[in-house]
Order: C-alpha cells, then sequence, then structure tokens
C-alpha cells in the first residue's frame, strides 16, 4: 500500500488548475471527464511521478461545510513540503497570491499559509535541519 | 457473435458537434435494427441500462418528473448525482439531467428500426472524450438488443477497447485538439 495521491476541494476547477499550476508552479498531471465528472491532477515538477494532487469539484454539500469550517479556523486543507520556504513565499506573493501567514519559525520547521482563491488555506513547511 | 475480448470499435462516425458560442453540444446519431419500443426500455430501465450505459439508475427513467439517483459506472471516484426526467414521450424523447449536463434521446422509427439521436452538452475540452464513450456503449447497446450481448464497457475499461483512437478521431473530426488526454499528461510529466 502506498500514498500516491491526495486530495482538495475546490469551487472551480479551472481557476484551481490555473493557480495551482500558473501560481504555485505544479504541472498537469491527469485530466479526463466522464459525463459530468472531470479527473484533475497535478504533480510537482521536482516530483513527476510522485504523489499526486486531485483538484477535486466541491459540489457536496458536507464537503462545503467542512471546508468551509476549517478555512474559517484557519486550518490548512493540505500541507506541501519545501525546502526553501521564504523563496517560496517570495515567489509565490509575486505571482498574486496572498499568504494568511508569512514564513514562520514555530517548532521543528518554518511554516506559512496561503489562500489558494478556491476555499482552502495551504500551509508550506520547511522542515528545520539541525547540525550536530 | 462478438465474443468482450475480442471486441474492438470501428472508425469514429455519426457525431457531429453543435457549437454555441462556448456552450457546445455532442450530437450522436445511431441506427438500430430494433423498434423505437424495444430500444425505449433499453435507455429507460435500471436493468437494461446496466447492461450498457456509462451510469447506474435506481428508478425507471420512462416516466416524467421521476427522480433517481443516478451512479457513474467506473470512474475513479464513487460519482453519484440526483437526476430528474424532465421529458418522457415513449417511444419516441427522453430528456433528463446528469449532473450540469442534459441529455436528450430521441427515437425515430426508421426502415423498420430505430435510428436514435442523443444530444449531450459536454464542455468542449472533453467533448471528443464524450463521443468516444458513448460509440463504444452504443456498440454495446447494439450487441445487447440483438440478444448478443459483448458485456459493459465503460470507464478506465473502454482504454482496452480503442478509446484512445475514437478519442482522437473524434478530436478531428470536431477540429479540436486533445491536450488532455490522459496518455498523453502522462507523457508529458
Amino acid at each position: 500500500m502506498k500514498i500516491k495521491l491526495t486530495s482538495v476541494y475546490v469551487d472551480d476547477q479551472d481557476k484551481a488548475l490555473r493557480f495551482y499550476t500558473e501560481v504555485l508552479g505544479f504541472a498537469k498531471k491527469a485530466d479526463f471527464s466522464q459525463g459530468p465528472f472531470r479527473w484533475l491532477t497535478v504533480a510537482s515538477p521536482e516530483e513527476p511521478s510522485g504523489t499526486e494532487l486531485q483538484l477535486a469539484l466541491n459540489n457536496n454539500p458536507a464537503a462545503k461545510a467542512y471546508q468551509q469550517a476549517i478555512f474559517q479556523q484557519s486550518q490548512p486543507a493540505t500541507m506541501f513540503y519545501t525546502d526553501d520556504v521564504k523563496g517560496d513565499y517570495e515567489r509565490i506573493t509575486a505571482r498574486g497570491a496572498v499568504f494568511t501567514m508569512p514564513p514562520t519559525d514555530v517548532t521543528g520547521s518554518t511554516i506559512a499559509m496561503l489562500n489558494d482563491t478556491c476555499g482552502n488555506l495551504i500551509q508550506l513547511t520547511q522542515l528545520a535541519r539541525y547540525s550536530r | 457473435m462478438t465474443d468482450h475480448a475480442q471486441y474492438a470499435p470501428g472508425p469514429a462516425g455519426g457525431a457531429q458537434v453543435r457549437k454555441d458560442g462556448e456552450k457546445w453540444t455532442l450530437i450522436l446519431v445511431r441506427e438500430l435494427r430494433h423498434s423505437p419500443e424495444k430500444v425505449w426500455q433499453a435507455l429507460t430501465d435500471p436493468a437494461h441500462l446496466r447492461e450498457w450505459a456509462p451510469f447506474e439508475v435506481d428508478g425507471n427513467l420512462g416516466t416524467v418528473g421521476t427522480t433517481a439517483k443516478l451512479t457513474a459506472v467506473g470512474a475513479p471516484t464513487p460519482q453519484v448525482t440526483k437526476t430528474t426526467v424532465t421529458r418522457a414521450d415513449a417511444p419516441k424523447l427522453l430528456e433528463y439531467n446528469w449532473g450540469a449536463q442534459d441529455i436528450r434521446w430521441q427515437l425515430e422509427a426508421y426502415g423498420g428500426g430505430t435510428r436514435l439521436t442523443l444530444w449531450h452538452n459536454i464542455d468542449r475540452r472533453f467533448i471528443s472524450m464524450g463521443a468516444a464513450g458513448w460509440h463504444i456503449c452504443f456498440d454495446v447497446l447494439d450487441g445487447v438488443l440483438s440478444g448478443t450481448p459483448i458485456g459493459r464497457i465503460v470507464g478506465r475499461e473502454a482504454m482496452k477497447f480503442g478509446w484512445r483512437r475514437l478519442n482522437s478521431e473524434y478530436a478531428k473530426q470536431f477540429g479540436i485538439e486533445t491536450p488532455n488526454r490522459p496518455s498523453q499528461a502522462a507523457q508529458e510529466s
């Protein structure tokens, strides 16, 4: 058993694809449809065969209620790891995204939080490296 | 009689796209050697739909006003919507929705059989995929009606049966590119 895919709910898949590729810098991986359903995933260009992120249309009232509640509680819908959170912060801000938390040192890591404009907060995490 | 494993769809054909600005509608025509009454049953009866359609329903679609649970078959995650039958003039015209999309069937008596026309408003980026999927479903429907069923071929299963070729052929006929083919997407990365 492997973790190869995770999902975020988005309110608009076209808008989400633009944000996750043009602003965050991921690459489109799969995009096909059956009837009204669209299976859309992106992956990191640093790891093209790595874990995919499904951009799932949120047309589910239960999921919408959950998404809005955790957004209001400032809880991230998902988290991405980076080796350069400050660089990503500068790069992503320059492309117009809004961070709700700039890079901030916390226990064991530096974190930042941004609004994906599709209903979610996304956390970026850079693990601290300790020299012996 | 065609065996499931030996089935291969013929060339793309019988499809056109009506382009109304950004709103595109797929129009598919298939001639079947069976009466409109028989085809009507295959389009409305849940047990018949289960043999060929890309979705299952938990109620008969043959009566206007009927609402039923419509479940896509073979989708990567369970996809369930409610459908409402908005027109049902047996055995001539049937309309209902699939999520935000509209499905309209017209059945015309034709040379002892039926000329079946489907209107399906699919997003233009995916319209060739829809044409390819319905093409295979119609072949399977023909087998069901003829008493020589080859077994339902939907979702991922269709990939094994010439779906990619059909998708490319229909895209070419419709004058669109197919940047969204999963195989290409996988290769690009």
